[in-house]
């Protein structure tokens, strides 16, 4: 009877183990394993990401990876980026060639719910914007009434165009080139009062022709092209420490917690500081993580206005402003669930 | 060792791996669909959100939400059965399996979430949590409320947040508990504390339904930011992502101004993010297991977000509450439906 109880146990752990077994190993683990986060990233984007000269790469995608890296392993630096093409992208993060797509990539129905991924929170908010000459002194786009625009044939950018004015009474010239190179080269010559694309193009075609100094991006967007970090489906583990992991930038902004206080703060007494940081502890515990882990992406990445700023902002060739950016109590869409 | 032993343990091995399997393996989409309901658990005594009317039927905020899940699922919007749950049942209730979706103005927050079993969709109303206070007591702000009594529900997040806000102020909360909110709010008209505080949102709801507004008022101080959203169980990615593209789809369909009343006109619109909104351009209700019609359905029996939005907590209702943060991204709020493509 002893050797009958003892298969009974351990046939009761392989069956109960069974429809666990069957489930793929949770990325987390995996990471935590190899010491390593990789990243799809895009090939070369100014500002998401792009090697500098020395070939370091940089961005808002490569700052998001990065925070994972902290998170997870307790140091950014231990990430691996895989550029990817367009094509690319979502098959190397279905087949696990990758930890995350962060390829500034639109969030869409479709992508979320058919594709075997998930998205797991918005890190910029992008959409069709409009580039003026600085002297001109636009601030506003309803003050492009009577204006030329400039704008690429064969997009959504010029019925979006067309409907915003209309909508608001006022009337807009569109001058429609064949291709996206040829609109740059005709408003860049002057052709046009204005140039609408989406903004963050627009801001690279900026900072790469070096035109930062006589134009600007305006930060009202009329169109939704959400971009954010993508991870497989059903791991809702994983998904859990990337979505939180851009929460703790954007809480340790709102809490005026930055790269260089994030030590003072923390000796704060301030709850919701404290839960960031992990003075009080339990999120990391929830997350499986750390309970450093949002002080140390703080400590090493920064928080979300500094990756911002640095990246796309004014610390930037971009000089994106922050607009919907922004944080929700100043204006943008930024808002962070609460860390509790 | 006998051949029935063996037969025994197989037998036991084979059950236990299978129920394992069944359990892990029935998503609740599959389920809805046949059993032909959508049970959503609700908070049940909020006016606004999930209150039974005086004709004895469900409605608010978070009841159009479960409607619009049964019309996108199921085809028709009341095909709901509405589960009423305390704010210590609601999160074990969904995890065991007893409701489908909780929509009971729940604060999403990172324990509940990450480590709970749970996941949340999207917020459907941005709240904070807020003090009322009688109107002849002359109190202008929160801190003159240290050091009395302040009836305070028990299990939620706000005693937490109260104790922290004044405890930053070198001041001294003094949470009265308590376990439900009838108890709660009749403590309070009762005069045995000197204010009560919850979300402001369902402060002002229970206020303006005891008829006694007039003699009460909310302070100004919002102490927290407070998400209130759907949650599902974890891992059950499919369900999830019908629950959060409805809320999408309401939002949508007000950004694109389709109501109620003129959804079917618009299947003839040449706008083709209204078509593929409505499902004339064919593949969102593919990619979420549902009809093409689902979101048509969701518009046509409940209406859009804003039409929600007013007839139970705005202008059409007894709340009155402004859009605020709740208005769309462009105009001036925090609410974003993700593209429909």
């Amino acid at each position: 009877m002893q050797l009958l109880s003892k298969l009974v146990t351990v046939g009761l752990a392989a069956a109960l183990a069974l429809p666990f077994a069957a489930h793929a190993e949770s990325t987390l683990d995996v990471v935590k394993k190899r010491g390593q986060v990789i990243c799809g990233v895009n090939t070369g984007l100014g500002g998401f990401s792009m090697a500098d000269s020395q070939g370091k790469w940089k961005g808002l995608d490569v700052d998001m990876c990065g925070a994972v890296a902290a998170a997870v392993l307790g140091d950014a630096t231990k990430i691996k980026l895989t550029p990817l093409s367009a094509q690319q992208r979502f098959l190397a993060l279905q087949s696990g060639e990758i930890d995350i797509l962060v390829r500034n990539s639109t969030i869409t129905l479709q992508r979320d719910a058919g594709l075997g991924i998930q998205y797991t929170g918005v890190n910029f908010y992008d959409g069709q914007g409009f580039m003026v000459t600085k002297k001109a002194g636009v601030k506003e786009l309803k003050e492009l009434g009577g204006a030329t625009i400039c704008v690429a044939q064969g997009t959504t950018h010029e019925a979006n165009m067309a409907g915003y004015f209309r909508s608001r009474g006022l009337t807009i010239k569109p001058v429609v080139f064949e291709s996206q190179d040829i609109m740059y080269e005709a408003f860049f010559g002057g052709r046009c009062d204005a140039m609408t694309q989406d903004s963050s193009a627009l801001a690279s075609a900026l900072a790469t022709r070096n035109k930062s100094a006589d134009y600007m991006v305006l930060p009202e967007l009329i169109s939704k092209e959400p971009l954010g970090p993508f991870v497989r489906r059903g791991d809702d583990q994983w998904a859990a420490v990337v979505r939180w992991s851009l929460y703790a930038m954007l809480e340790a902004e709102e809490k005026g917690v930055t790269q260089a206080n994030v030590d003072e703060q923390l000796k704060s007494t301030e709850p919701l500081i404290q839960n960031l940081l992990g003075v009080k502890e339990g999120n990391g515990k929830a997350l499986g993580l750390d309970e450093k882990w949002a002080y140390t992406i703080i400590k090493q990445v920064g928080n979300y206005g500094e990756s911002f700023e640095r990246n796309v902002g004014q610390g930037s060739p971009l000089k994106l402003q922050r607009g919907v950016n922004g944080l929700w109590n100043k204006g943008g869409l930024m808002y962070p669930m609460p860390i509790r | 060792m006998g051949r029935n032993c063996w037969r025994a343990i197989t037998a036991l091995v084979i059950a236990i791996g299978m129920s394992g399997t069944a359990l892990a393996a029935d998503p609740t989409l599959d389920v809805v669909k046949r059993r032909g309901a959508v049970v959503c658990g609700v908070n049940g005594s909020v006016p606004g959100f999930s209150l039974l009317n005086a004709v004895k039927e469900w409605e608010g905020l978070d009841v159009d939400l479960c409607r619009g899940v049964a019309a996108a699922v199921l085809g028709k919007a009341d095909k709901v059965k509405f589960v009423a749950l305390s704010t210590q049942q609601r999160f074990e209730a969904l995890r065991s399996g007893d409701v489908d979706v909780l929509a009971a103005n729940s604060t999403i927050t990172l324990q509940r979430t990450a480590g709970f079993g749970l996941e949340f969709t999207t917020p459907n109303y941005y709240d904070g949590q807020g003090f009322v206070v009688p109107k002849k007591l002359g109190i202008a702000g929160a801190t003159a409320l240290a050091n009395r009594d302040i009836c305070t529900l028990r299990g939620t997040t706000h005693e937490d947040n109260m104790k922290a806000w004044f405890g930053e102020r070198r001041l001294r909360a003094l949470p009265l508990l308590f376990d439900n909110q009838e108890a709660m709010y009749e403590a309070f008209f009762a005069g045995r504390c000197v204010a009560v505080t919850q979300d402001s949102t369902a402060l002002a709801a229970t206020v303006v339904r005891s008829g006694k507004a007039a003699d009460y008022m909310m302070l100004p101080d919002v102490i927290s930011r407070e998400p209130l959203g759907p949650y599902v169980r974890r891992g059950d990615d499919a369900w999830a992502d019908v629950v959060r593209w409805t809320q999408y789809a309401m939002l949508d369909a007000e950004a694109l101004g389709i109501t109620r009343d003129k959804a079917s006109e618009y299947l003839r619109s040449n706008d083709p993010r209204v078509q593929r909104l409505l499902g004339v351009t064919p593949g969102n209700g593919k990619a979420l297991g549902l009809d093409e019609t689902w979101a048509y359905n969701i518009v046509a029996q409940v209406g859009n977000y804003g039409e929600s939005y007013e007839r139970n907590v705005g202008r059409g209702s007894a709340l009155k509450f402004a859009r605020g943060i709740n208005a769309l991204w462009n105009q001036g709020g925090l609410m974003y439906p993700m593209p429909f493509r």
